[in-house]
């Protein structure tokens, strides 16, 4: 018999149709998991699947589909007894399959969830190597909602067996999976990890997935499977049917054959006629395996970034290099400092974002693995990753949630054989630098030379040159006025090449004054050559000027639609213009008034001609203490509280700017945290920004804390002080645990407690030093310990 | 799916109307607060939040003193049992307002305390109201006790599993609970409503 494989690029294929609704037909009790009767009535599952295969599908869903370790302690029986029902009915027949089917595991994976990723990866890797030795043909991921924790179920397939992987995934009526991927997103990711056929199933009606199947038919090189419902449930006269029968169901079919799907089957509500009678008006339809896409396409967890024509711009700022403070929050561990860097950069309109987090004294691979995991949770652009250690970028590349952008590999033999073979393991679009043995070519032909050897070299390990952007790599005119020169002519002949292109553009001006005037100029040249992507400055203005500009000359902006709402923008004709003009209160009105921008302007006002401190102790403190007041008094919100608080850390932030940071006070610090098994985070987020506008450090360690990493944090900074909150009685004991931890390890440690479940009795069974009723009390508090 | 009675309601922001009293109340406010930042909150939360909610209709069987059997669970539960007294049969539900708000919530949670604490009341407030709304489509013209939820009086929160199995609710609506049987997404409800009469 063909591998599967073959038979899918020859002609169309069938999967079988529904299991848990002709189970129940069969007499499967509702709600007692399908799964059972692998031991408990093979001799059904069997008959189940010998009536699919008689109605002439090729391919059989073994029932397995919610079988995992986390849900049955004997899956290794259920997934062995599953494959032999299957097995069993494919024997002695002609083009009949069985796929190793596998669901999702039910549960959410990190960040926004509590699965790690790796955890889900052996969840799955289990249940392959139970299914190893058992004869399936096929391994089929299917009705999964979720990217990341379908590239987990992917990787776990393709590093524990050989077997073909097909994978579909459930889209919702907008085109989207639960967790936000669209059709390119889902197919950028799935071809990067060289899954055999992809597609949608469950949830919809074949009328609805018409709407999307589109996008697979212009998106995918691979062949696209379409498994639907028998549309939606309803009750007709107490019983449940599906709103769609087989004679209905196979004429969408045609259509969605038509319209590009390969491989045709049924899931929820479909019987072995659907299946019949799909075949039977699709089967004479012509076949043509899709061909070939020339996308270069990198993606996040909701959307692709296709490199083409239009310019991409890749934020920049998450470099360390020349960039003291980002120095500063990698050294410490910040990674709020990151976050916002990030959220501003994709507000500044960056398509993808850089992410280097090299410094000599700090572990790259955990911190970058941090950084992705954390921007990933508050941005949802694509990432660059960006790393001179291969080892960095593989457990980067493994754990990123999409097909990331890879930066780089170079023309020397090292380079190349480090890094292609983890891009041919985990997917992704790879940046090539035209560098080898000999150095930077000093001239256009020979930088172009070496990127085809590397797009040749790549080919060998089954990177398409489409997955190959080349930086012919900018240096600075002010060593060599003819750089730019040689760098424009390179992008050039690699645009003549159908080879894509990228620039580290600002390195041109290294070294000259105004240097964004020179970098403009240069990135304008290089659009017009055919640049397709810039890792750049989003925050620069002139920069987003030529961008903008270029994109409204090149035709890329319709009706100069973007390039209109940016010129509004810079003009501020968007800006509310209801807001006061600065001339018109002092820092002291802004903060009480919770006036971020105009505190941050009045601060800047006053300290030209004021000492810093005493713009903290004669304006910034005076204002929170009228508030503060204010709404001990009641006279004043918690959300006016909180907004002149925010006001206070802007206009003291900018205070610090002008004080020496060696001269910064970190005596007068706390550690908050949210305590291990609580995800509520408000009530310590509200005394975070209250102890910051004071002027107090904060370590803050976020929410689910275990007691030792809370310890660990104490201990690092020599900080006595710690504030713990919980909102759930639930997640009380481990208030109690945290607080015998640290009065076990150093009796002088202090501990604040709040939150909703709380009080002072409760406060002091648990051996707390101080309950804290609200922000302001514990402030109070706080500011009593400081001045003993 | 394991079951298929199941039945889907979904509202777009329009069509629910967050109740002024919840907000207040988790804002901590009075009825009439408002501020230009709180409606830049309404704005962002209106663009992510997903109302969703499943429902299905079950028998209700009280005739052991403390326990509610509702087919699928038996709950020991002398709260339940009393706000369920006189029903014989039950709604079950479990609503979400989407992963996204999750994910708005997290990216407020480092832009701005003041924003996140704000559209985090919205978006409690929001979600209840979006209960009420798909409760009062649920009812019809049934009567109904006050809906009742895993966590409230002696109801122990470890329910939530159950009960979000009995609705596919990870299938329908991406919901999942950690080990402390906390749901995410985070602004997601289940409740038990009791018909009293038809």
């Amino acid at each position: 018999m063909k591998k599967i494989t073959e038979l899918i690029k020859e002609k169309r294929v069938y999967f079988d149709g529904g299991t848990g609704t002709m189970l129940q037909s069969m007499g499967l009790p509702a709600g007692r998991p399908p799964e059972l009767w692998n031991i408990e009535h093979p001799e059904k599952i069997t008959a189940l699947h010998n009536s699919y295969f008689d109605a002439g599908c090729n391919i059989v869903k073994t029932n397995t589909f919610g079988i995992n370790r986390c849900k049955f302690e004997n899956y290794r029986e259920l997934i062995r007894a599953g494959i032999a029902c299957a097995k069993k009915a494919a024997q002695g027949r002609e083009e009949a399959y069985v796929a190793f089917d596998m669901g999702p595991t039910g549960r959410l994976l990190e960040p926004l969830g509590d699965l790690s990723f790796e955890e889900a990866v052996s969840v799955y890797a289990d249940n392959i190597k139970a299914a190893s030795d058992c004869g399936a043909d096929l391994v089929l991921i299917e009705t999964m909602n979720d990217s990341y924790e379908t590239k987990a179920a992917v990787l776990a397939v393709k590093e524990n067996c050989d077997l073909p992987v097909f994978v579909t995934n459930v889209y919702d009526a907008a085109g989207k999976l639960m967790t936000g991927a669209d059709p390119l997103a889902m197919i950028a990711m799935l071809e990067g990890l060289h899954v055999d056929a992809l597609g949608m199933n469950c949830s919809l009606g074949p009328d609805k997935m018409l709407s999307i199947i589109s996008d697979f038919k212009r998106y995918s090189s691979t062949p696209v499977i379409v498994n639907p419902n028998a549309g939606l449930p309803e009750v007709r006269d107490g019983i449940t049917v599906y709103n769609i029968d087989a004679d209905e169901f196979s004429d969408y079919m045609v259509q969605l054959a038509e319209n590009g799907a390969c491989i045709l089957g049924g899931c929820c509500g479909t019987t072995p006629e659907f299946i019949t009678k799909t075949r039977a008006k699709t089967e004479a339809l012509p076949y043509t395996c899709p061909d070939e896409k020339a996308l270069t396409v990198v993606s996040s967890y909701t959307h692709g970034v296709i490199i083409d024509n239009d310019p991409v711009l890749i934020g920049e700022r998450i470099n360390p290099t020349g960039k003291s403070k980002l120095k500063a929050a990698l050294r410490s561990g910040d990674l709020n400092y990151i976050l916002n860097e990030a959220i501003k950069q994709a507000e500044s309109g960056a398509h993808v974002l850089d992410v280097n987090v090299g410094l000599p004294e700090i572990d790259e691979t955990e911190m970058m693995l941090r950084c992705i995991s954390s921007i990933q949770s508050v941005t949802d652009l694509p990432l660059q990753i960006d790393s001179t250690k291969p080892d960095t970028l593989a457990a980067s590349m493994r754990m990123y949630n999409g097909k990331p952008f890879v930066n780089s590999v170079n023309g020397t033999e090292d380079s190349m054989n480090a890094v292609l073979p983890i891009v041919q393991r985990y997917g992704g679009v790879l940046i090539a630098l035209t560098i080898d043995e000999s150095g930077i070519p000093d001239n256009a032909a020979d930088r172009v030379s070496i990127a085809q050897k590397i797009i040749d070299r790549a080919a060998g390990y089954g990177i398409k040159k489409k997955d190959i952007v080349v930086d012919p790599l900018a240096l600075t005119i002010s060593s060599n006025p003819e750089s730019a020169l040689i760098t424009l002519q390179a992008v050039s002949m690699l645009k003549e090449k159908g080879i894509r292109t990228s620039l580290g553009i600002s390195n041109i001006s290294f070294g000259l004054p105004k240097r964004e005037l020179i970098t403009a100029t240069f990135y304008a040249n290089a659009l017009q050559c055919g640049l397709n992507c810039a890792i750049m400055n989003p925050f620069s203005e002139v920069m987003m000027n030529t961008y903008y500009t270029y994109r409204a000359l090149s035709g890329y902006d319709k009706g100069c639609t973007d390039y209109i709402r940016y010129a509004s923008a810079e003009n501020g004709e968007t800006v509310q213009k209801s807001a006061p003009a600065v001339s018109e209160g002092s820092l002291h009105t802004s903060i009480v008034k919770g006036l971020k921008d105009q505190a941050v302007s009045f601060a800047a006002g006053l300290l030209e001609n004021t000492a810093p401190l005493d713009v903290i102790n004669c304006h910034i403190v005076p204002a929170l203490n009228e508030i503060g007041e204010a709404f001990e008094k009641k006279k004043a919100y918690l959300p006016q509280l909180l907004m002149s608080a925010e006001a206070a850390s802007a206009a003291f932030d900018e205070v610090k700017k002008k004080i020496p940071s060696d001269k910064t006070d970190k005596s007068r610090a706390i550690v908050l945290a949210t305590v291990k098994g609580d995800i509520h985070d408000i009530g310590k987020n509200i005394v975070k920004v209250l102890m910051e506008s004071y002027g107090f450090t904060v370590y803050d360690l976020g929410r689910d804390v275990p007691p030792e990493k809370i310890l660990s944090c104490a201990l690092e900074n020599n900080c006595k002080l710690v504030g713990l909150s919980a909102l759930m009685t639930t997640t009380v004991p481990a208030m109690a645990e945290t607080i015998e931890l640290l009065k076990k390890t150093d009796k002088s440690f202090v501990t604040l407690v709040g939150g909703a479940v709380l009080n002072q009795e409760y406060a002091d069974m648990i051996g707390a030093d101080f309950y804290g009723a609200d922000a302001m009390d514990s402030v109070r508090f706080a500011q009593r310990y400081y001045s003993k | 799916m394991k079951y298929s009675d199941l039945k889907i309601i979904s509202a777009s922001p329009d069509e629910v109307t967050v109740n002024r009293n919840e907000l207040a109340q988790r804002l901590r406010t009075d009825r009439e607060f408002n501020a230009p930042l709180l409606d830049k909150c309404r704005e962002s939360f209106n663009k992510a939040v997903h109302y969703k909610c499943v429902y299905i209709q079950s028998p209700v069987d009280l005739s052991t003193e403390g326990v509610c059997d509702l087919g699928f669970m038996k709950i020991p539960s002398r709260d339940l049992y009393k706000n369920l007294r006189g029903c014989s049969e039950a709604f079950v539900m479990a609503l979400t307002a989407g992963l996204s708000v999750d994910r708005l919530l997290a990216r407020l949670n480092i832009t701005s305390q003041a924003e996140h604490f704000m559209t985090d009341a919205l978006s409690s407030a929001a979600i209840e109201s979006f209960c009420d709304h798909a409760c009062a489509i649920m009812q019809a013209s049934l009567r109904c006790a006050p809906r009742y939820s895993p966590g409230y009086g002696d109801l122990s929160i470890t329910f939530q599993k159950p009960l979000l199995e009995r609705l596919n609710a990870f299938e329908t609506l991406g919901i999942t609970l950690n080990s402390a049987y906390l749901m995410t997404p985070v602004k997601s409800i289940t409740a038990i409503m009791g018909i009293r009469s038809v």
